[in-house]
């Protein structure tokens, strides 16, 4: 890219030209004019990124895979157990795919993104010299955060002396406390993050305005719902989709209800409360929810660790009565489509799915499916 | 350029050339080296352009090979081939993986067939890292009872550990034929870790434990009141080397019924210190608490807001707090800050009944983020102590000496935002 060609890229969004740092990775999401936002919860922090692919879509479709895992694993010179996919999002004009994904475990793994593009082609997503900005997850705690876990250490190996009323103590402070990302969107302008602690339980949605600002402040939002008109309770939210026009979103939770709310509750207060609409029952968890068109109507779909792909219309949703009596059917009719073992998906502007499916084998797939069809 | 061949074997699957694998290292880089090649394929190697060796050789971790022969080319790796003389070296863009074995293909030679079945395979194996293997710190809750509606359970580790393994390799399993009980935990991705992935925490199935939910009812909760259980970590969770725990751990415990009310620190039981002392303030809670926000919900401020340093542990099956002072205690007012996050086992926190029953006016909300338990250090003799219901104190706390201690201070600032605390005393 050239130099005027990344001061283009960078005005506007305040981007600046450098190379993020990632600990981690975790969801992804682009906006509709393609920077990329990649959450990176050891980081606390979400990068929005210019990817910088101007390639024009050459096929009509976006791509599908065969055999995904394996060309990944080979591509990272690894097994397919090395490797943990995050997320997937298409790019809004070249429909390329992008994963976001960890190669190795522990100390040596590596967090990075994968561009799938023509012929199935993989390229690492470089992140060196890209235009991009950040913006710090508030209430995750920083490296001089209070809720450090504090330890008075003995030697001079770790930690940092301190006096207290003349008393000498050697102290480390190790963080402990992390929140972490499960989904994001991007709606009007608007960074919407869904986290999750691995401490407290509850559930919080942060806004962050886009572009970031120079001191990126985000504020937080806690969510309710109420279980059958009785038990009003909060979890994580662990997937999430906006639909109608960016006017309502609908979310599932670690605790399986789904729930909707609207864009306009998100924007007072400090606490919201949204409307429980389906109950997708036992031993089961939801993964990811993608929003489609279909014959002018707009419907979602819902994968399941144990329950098969279910549609669901969103005018069922807004029509919807709060749960209110626990009996079945619980909530919006739903309907299972014949897709077997999805787990990720991503719309591509609304007019293809693309799935990444398991075989009976065990095999992973990207798959790609009209609309129409769905 | 450096060499590591003593650890490395070469299987064939082709008698055409007899090749020899080993590992080097040249310029921060790890090499897989091959050598071996016969005067024609040198002459080719020694022509062709990097593309062009791609196309033909390929490094893959040897468990893909079977996968691999059912696409038609030899795969894209990323990396690069260099030729050195007799020598090729692969030069891969990500690193080798410990104790995994890796294959070199080699395709059919051009204009011939180009489908992978016919690639000629190589072999050797990247040594396993070595090293104390890591070990279960601690299991929590490390009270001996869970409450029916108990939602956590942290796994502490001595080395930082792989992702992935949460749910395969943690269980739980009931008394007395010890066999795993199925569903209990919610497989979360990601796993939810520190940031050194020493500390995991699993969630026991929220939505089996919330009254009303269809998991609930259909499933019922994940453990049984009555029920003799054990918590169990498997060896073969894996370290951030790939290795397996040194052994396995885990803790037993008995159920009990369920728990669904806010933590209330006008319940807890309180031993203040005399002032002059170094004697630990002691707060005996009415339930066992969550370890992880106790280690920072609490703290002793002074009148003036300013944290007072010192050690605090925790013990007794997480039922107490206590906290040393550095420096003798004055004879002045003192607060025992209390984060409302703070959780019991089952979620209960301060502010919130995990599952809050609208029709209970008692279970409403509070809606503050901290409250504050003052109280006032006295000359010894003196009995009284403002703002602490003496009725309460000390009854039944014993001293923790036996007990599992973390040397902590309490250095946590409290903020001007913190103005909404209030005494916990009615």
């Amino acid at each position: 890219m050239t130099t005027d060609e990344l001061k283009s890229a960078t005005t506007g969004y305040g981007l600046a030209v450098g190379t993020p740092r990632l600990k981690s990775i975790g969801p992804i999401t682009f906006s509709p004019d393609g920077i990329l936002f990649v959450a990176d919860s050891a980081n606390a922090t979400i990068y929005a990124i210019d990817v910088r692919d101007t390639d024009a879509p050459s096929q009509s479709q976006p791509v599908e895979v065969d055999n995904l895992d394996v060309r990944l694993a080979a591509y990272m010179a690894c097994t397919r157990d090395d490797i943990l996919i995050r997320d997937m999002a298409v790019h809004p004009t070249s429909m390329a795919v992008y994963l976001s994904l960890v190669r190795g475990r522990g100390g040596s793994a590596i967090p990075l993104l994968i561009r799938i593009g023509e012929g199935s082609s993989l390229r690492e997503v470089s992140l060196e010299g890209v235009p991009f900005s950040q913006a710090v997850i508030e209430d995750a705690p920083g490296d001089d955060d209070e809720r450090l876990d504090t330890r008075v250490v003995l030697g001079d190996q770790e930690g940092e002396e301190i006096e207290v009323r003349g008393i000498r103590l050697r102290l480390a402070r190790d963080k402990l406390r992390t929140s972490t990302v499960t989904d994001m969107a991007f709606v009007d302008g608007m960074l919407l993050v869904a986290g999750a602690s691995n401490e407290e339980f509850s559930s919080t949605l942060r806004r962050i305005p886009f572009p970031f600002e120079d001191e990126a402040r985000t504020n937080s939002l806690e969510i309710f719902h109420v279980s059958h008109g009785r038990y009003e309770t909060a979890s994580p939210i662990r997937t999430f989709v906006p639909y109608g026009d960016n006017l309502s979103v609908l979310a599932s939770y670690t605790c399986t209800p789904v729930v909707h709310f609207s864009l306009g509750d998100l924007k007072s207060g400090t606490q919201a409360k949204g409307r429980t609409v389906a109950d997708l029952g036992a031993m089961n968890t939801p993964i990811d929810i993608v929003a489609y068109q279909r014959g002018g109507e707009e419907y979602v779909l819902v994968s399941n660790t144990r329950h098969p792909l279910l549609k669901m219309a969103c005018a069922d949703i807004d029509r919807q009565e709060p749960l209110t009596h626990p009996q079945q059917p619980v909530g919006v009719p739903r309907e299972a489509l014949p897709q077997q073992r999805v787990s990720r998906m991503a719309s591509a502007n609304g007019a293809y799915v693309l799935m990444l499916q398991q075989d009976e084998a065990g095999d992973l797939h990207l798959r790609s499916y009209d609309s129409d069809s769905l | 350029m450096t060499s590591t061949s003593a650890a490395t074997t070469a299987t064939r699957s082709d008698r055409r050339r007899r090749l020899r694998l080993d590992w080097s290292r040249a310029h921060g880089d790890e090499q897989l080296r091959i050598r071996g090649w016969r005067d024609p394929d040198l002459v080719w190697l020694r022509s062709a352009a990097e593309e062009e060796l791609s196309r033909r050789l390929a490094v893959v971790a040897t468990d893909l090979v079977e996968a691999t022969r059912t696409v038609r080319d030899l795969p894209q790796v990323a990396g690069r081939f260099e030729v050195d003389g007799d020598e090729v070296r692969f030069v891969p863009r990500f690193p080798f993986v410990p104790g995994t074995s890796y294959s070199i293909l080699i395709g059919p030679a051009p204009g011939g067939a180009h489908d992978a079945a016919d690639a000629e395979q190589w072999t050797i194996v990247r040594p396993a890292s070595s090293g104390t293997p890591a070990r279960v710190l601690a299991i929590y809750p490390s009270a001996g009872e869970l409450p029916l509606n108990n939602l956590k359970l942290y796994v502490r580790f001595s080395k930082p550990m792989s992702e992935g393994w949460a749910v395969r390799a943690v269980c739980f399993r009931r008394a007395p034929d010890n066999e795993p009980i199925e569903g209990v935990l919610l497989p979360m991705d990601p796993e939810l870790w520190d940031p050194e992935r020493r500390r995991l925490t699993l969630l026991l199935d929220p939505g089996r434990i919330k009254r009303g939910l269809a998991p609930n009812r259909e499933a019922g909760y994940p453990l049984v009141e009555g029920w003799q259980i054990s918590a169990r970590v498997e060896r073969t969770f894996q370290d951030a080397r790939g290795r397996p725990l040194g052994a396995a751990a885990e803790r037993r415990y008995v159920v009990g019924p369920p728990v669904r009310k806010r933590v209330d620190p006008a319940k807890w039981q309180y031993r203040w210190p005399p002032a002059g002392s170094l004697k630990p303030l002691l707060v005996g809670f009415d339930r066992p608490l969550d370890r992880a926000l106790l280690e920072h919900c609490l703290s002793v401020v002074d009148e003036a807001g300013a944290p007072v340093i010192g050690r605090y542990s925790i013990g007794g099956g997480e039922r107490w707090w206590r906290f040393a002072p550095a420096s003798p205690w004055r004879p002045a007012r003192y607060g025992l800050d209390v984060d409302c996050r703070l959780e019991d086992l089952a979620g209960n926190s301060v502010s919130r009944v995990f599952d809050r029953d609208l029709t209970l006016d008692e279970d409403d909300p509070l809606s503050r983020a901290r409250v504050q338990v003052e109280f006032s250090c006295e000359s010894p003799g003196v009995s009284a102590a403002a703002g602490v219901r003496l009725s309460r104190v000390s009854a039944g706390l014993s001293a923790p000496d036996h007990a599992e201690t973390t040397a902590r201070t309490a250095s946590r600032s409290c903020s001007s935002s913190q103005t909404n605390s209030r005494h916990a005393r009615s």
